[in-house]
C-alpha cells in the first residue's frame, strides 16, 4: 500500500532502528547457519571429496573419523556382489604427529588407491602428488594445515613414532575439526598404523556400484544381509556424509548454540522493530484518531501497521544481504569459509520478514490505544 | 419536547455528562438542549472549560452523555445515536461526519491529495483515480490548485487547515463538527476558513457546528450559542443577516 510506503520514506530516520534490527537478526542468522554449514563440511570431506557410492565401516559408525578397525577379511564377502562394480580397502585413523621441532599435533591419517580411479582418493590429490605418494612412507598434506604442522615440503616428521617425508602438499584448504589431514598410500597407511590397528584390518570398504544411482538400495540390501554378524555398517557416502555432519552437530551442541544465538538475535530484532512501528504508530495517533473519528474503520490502520512491518522487514532483509556477503568474504581474509548457499538466504530472509510481521502484530496494541476524544480538549 | 421544524437535522435533547475529578463528580454538561439546523453554521462559543468540546464530542457520537439523547435526522428519519451500536454509530460517522480540530492533525508523511484520498479510498472504497479526481476538486475548491503534491511541511498553517477542511468536507457529510478551526490562525486565514465551511454549508446543505473563543466569527455565522459551566445561556441568537449570504 503505497500511504505506508510513503509514510516509511518521508520518516527514514524513525524507521531506521526498525530496519537495521531486521538486518542485523538476517544476518546474525544467515552467518551462524553459514559458518555451521562450512563447519560440518569439512568434517565429512573425505566423504564428500571421493568417487566411493558406498562405503562400509565398523558397527554403528558415527562419523566418517571415528571409522574402528574391520577384518580384510570383509573385503571377500562383498568383492563377489553382482550389484559391486569395485570394492577398494581404505584407512583411516587419528595418529599423533611431532613436528621437526619437537611439538605434537593430532592428525588424521587416510590411505587409500593412488590410482586414476581410486575410489577413496580425495580430488585434490592430483596425479603429481599421487605419484609422489607411491615413495614409501611419504606424506601430503594441506597448505592451510601445513604451518599447524610445523614442515615444508621435503621436511620429515613423525606419525605415531613413524619417521615420514612430505612430499607435497594440496591447496583447497581442507581443515578438519579434530585434527589436520595427511594423505599417504595404502602401504605407508599400514606401516604407519600397526601399531594401533590389527594386523589384516583397514578402517573402511569403498565400493562402486555397476548402477551408482542404486547405492541407497544396495547399501540397505546389504545392512539387511549382514545384519546377524554385527560386525559392519553399509552406508551410500550421501548418507555417510549426513551422518557425519549430524553427529558433529548433535555432539558439539553447536545446532543448541545456533538455536539460542538465532533465537536471541530474532528476540531483540523483534523487540526493536516493534518499538519501532509502536512509536512511529503512537507519533501519528492524532492523524488516525481523526480517520477514527470520522467513521473510517480500526482494521484500516491496523492494516497499515502490519504493511509497514512488511516493507521495515523487506528493507532489513535486502540491507543484510550485502553485509552477509561482505562479513563471509572477510571470513575468507582469516580463512574461515562461510557457505551461503540460495536455501540458507531464502531461509533466513524468509525467518527474520516473518519476525516483522510479528513485530507488526505486537506493535497493533498502539493501535488500539487510538483513540478520537483525545483531539477534542 | 418541541416539535422540531423541518429543517432541524441534529438535536441535543437534555444532555448531562459528569466528570469525576478526584473524589467529586461534576456536571460538565448540565442539562444542555440544542437544535441544529441543516445549511446553518452554527458557533459554539464560552469560556474554557465551560464544555465546548464535551459538548461536541456527545453531539458527534464520540463520548456518551450520562443522560439525554443526541438525535438526528438522516434522509427524513430520527436515529438516537446513543442508543445504536458501537458498530452502527461507527458507521453512521462513516456516512454522516466531517470532523475538523486546530492541530491540523495531517499525516506528515502525505500530500494534500493524499490526505484527502484516504479517506474516500479508506471510507467508501472509492477507486483511486476517482478518488483522486474528487481530492483535486475539493483542493481546487479551497483555492488549494497546484499544491496537491505539498506535503504539510510546505504548506502555511491557513493551507494545512485548508487541507484539513478538504478531508473533512469531501464526502459531503451531513454534519462537520469543527473544535477551533480558527484559533492557530491569524485573522484573515480563519476569515478564509470559516467562510469556506460556511459556503459549504450552504453548498451541500450541512450542519456545521464550530466552537471558537473568537468573537469576530459572530458575523461570519448563522446562529451562535454561549455556554457556561455546562448550561446553555440563551439559546440560539441568530446571528445578523449578512447581505452577501442571502439564505436564512
Ligand atoms: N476526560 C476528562 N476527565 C476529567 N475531566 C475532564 C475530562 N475532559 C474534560 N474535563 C473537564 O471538563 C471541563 C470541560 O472541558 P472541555 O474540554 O469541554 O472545555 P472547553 O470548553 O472545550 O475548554 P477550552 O476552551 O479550553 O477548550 C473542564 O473543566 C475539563 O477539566
Ligand atoms: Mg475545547
Amino acid at each position: 500500500m503505497n500511504y505506508s510506503l510513503s509514510t516509511l520514506w518521508h520518516e527514514r530516520p524513525r524507521y531506521l532502528p526498525g530496519i537495521g534490527a531486521v538486518a542485523f537478526s538476517a544476518v546474525l542468522i544467515a552467518l551462524q547457519c553459514g559458518l555451521l554449514l562450512g563447519l560440518f563440511k569439512i568434517t565429512s570431506i573425505p566423504v564428500d571429496h571421493t568417487r566411493a557410492d558406498v562405503w562400509i565401516g565398523s558397527p554403528e559408525v558415527l562419523s566418517v573419523d571415528l571409522g574402528r578397525p574391520i577384518p580384510m577379511s570383509q573385503l571377500s564377502r562383498v568383492a563377489g556382489d553382482p550389484r559391486v562394480a569395485v570394492v577398494e580397502p581404505y584407512y583411516q585413523s587419528f595418529g599423533s604427529w611431532i613436528k621437526p621441532n619437537g611439538g605434537s599435533e593430532l592428525c588424521i591419517l587416510i590411505g587409500c588407491s593412488l590410482e586414476d580411479d581410486s575410489l577413496g582418493s580425495i580430488t585434490e590429490l592430483t596425479p603429481e602428488l599421487r605419484a609422489a605418494l607411491t615413495e614409501p612412507l611419504s606424506v601430503v598434506v594441506d597448505r592451510a594445515e601445513r604451518k599447524n604442522l610445523g614442515v615444508n615440503i621435503g621436511d620429515y616428521a613423525e606419525i605415531n613414532k613413524q619417521r615420514v617425508r612430505i612430499v607435497g602438499e594440496t591447496s583447497a584448504g581442507l581443515k578438519s575439526l579434530a585434527g589436520a589431514y595427511v594423505f599417504c598410500s595404502r602401504p605407508t597407511a599400514a606401516q604407519v598404523l600397526r601399531g594401533v590397528m590389527p594386523k589384516d584390518h583397514i578402517t573402511y570398504l569403498l565400493l562402486k556400484c555397476h548402477n551408482p544411482a542404486d547405492a541407497e538400495v544396495v547399501a540397505a540390501e546389504m545392512n539387511q544381509e549382514y545384519k546377524d554378524s554385527h560386525d559392519m555398517t553399509v552406508m551410500s557416502s550421501s548418507q555417510f556424509s549426513t551422518r557425519s555432519r549430524m553427529h558433529w552437530l548433535i555432539k558439539t551442541k553447536a545446532g543448541i548454540a545456533l538455536g539460542y544465538t538465532a533465537l536471541l538475535g530474532l528476540l531483540v530484532g523483534a523487540v526493536v522493530t516493534s518499538q519501532t512501528l509502536y512509536a512511529a504508530t503512537v507519533a501519528s495517533a492524532k492523524e488516525f484518531a481523526i480517520l477514527l473519528a470520522m467513521g473510517i474503520p480500526r482494521w484500516r490502520i491496523t492494516s497499515m501497521v502490519l504493511v509497514q512491518s512488511f516493507w521495515v522487514g523487506l528493507f532489513g532483509v535486502l540491507l543484510a544481504y550485502p553485509c552477509i556477503h561482505a562479513l563471509a568474504w572477510l571470513g575468507t581474509l582469516v580463512g574461515v569459509f562461510i557457505p551461503l548457499p540460495w536455501e540458507l538466504l531464502a531461509m533466513s530472509g524468509g525467518i527474520t520478514l516473518v519476525m516483522a510481521l510479528f513485530s507488526g502484530l505486537i506493535a497493533l496494541r498502539s493501535v488500539r490505544t487510538i483513540e478520537p476524544m483525545s483531539l477534542l480538549r | 419536547m418541541s416539535v422540531p421544524d423541518e429543517d432541524v437535522t441534529l438535536r441535543g435533547i437534555s444532555l448531562i455528562r459528569a466528570f469525576t475529578d478526584g473524589a467529586k463528580s461534576r456536571n460538565v454538561i448540565d442539562d444542555v438542549s440544542i437544535d441544529l439546523h441543516r445549511g446553518q453554521v452554527a458557533l459554539l462559543m464560552g469560556p474554557s472549560g465551560s464544555g465546548k468540546s464535551t459538548l461536541l464530542a456527545i453531539m458527534s457520537g464520540l463520548l456518551k452523555p450520562d443522560a439525554g439523547q443526541v438525535m438526528a435526522r438522516e434522509n427524513g428519519r430520527w436515529l438516537d445515536i446513543w442508543k445504536m451500536s458501537p458498530r452502527e454509530r461507527e458507521q453512521f460517522r462513516l456516512r454522516n461526519c466531517g470532523f475538523i480540530f486546530q492541530g491540523y492533525n495531517l499525516f506528515p508523511a502525505l500530500t494534500a491529495r493524499q490526505q484527502l484520498e484516504i479517506i474516500l479510498r479508506w471510507g467508501d472504497g472509492v477507486p483511486g483515480k476517482e478518488a483522486r479526481k474528487r481530492a483535486d476538486e475539493m483542493l481546487g475548491l479551497l483555492g488549494l490548485a497546484g499544491k496537491e503534491h505539498k506535503k504539510p511541511a510546505q504548506l502555511s498553517g491557513g493551507e494545512k487547515q485548508r487541507v484539513a477542511i478538504g478531508r473533512a468536507l469531501i464526502k459531503r457529510p451531513r454534519f462537520c463538527f469543527a473544535d477551533e478551526p480558527t484559533s492557530a490562525l491569524d485573522w484573515s486565514s480563519g476569515q478564509v476558513v470559516i467562510d469556506l465551511l460556511q459556503k459549504a454549508s450552504h453548498e451541500y446543505d450541512s450542519t456545521i457546528i464550530v466552537v471558537s473563543h473568537d468573537h469576530r466569527l459572530l458575523e461570519h455565522v448563522d446562529v451562535s450559542y454561549q455556554l457556561e459551566d455546562g448550561r446553555m445561556m440563551e439559546n440560539a441568537i441568530p446571528c445578523p443577516t449578512d447581505t452577501w449570504r442571502g439564505h436564512q
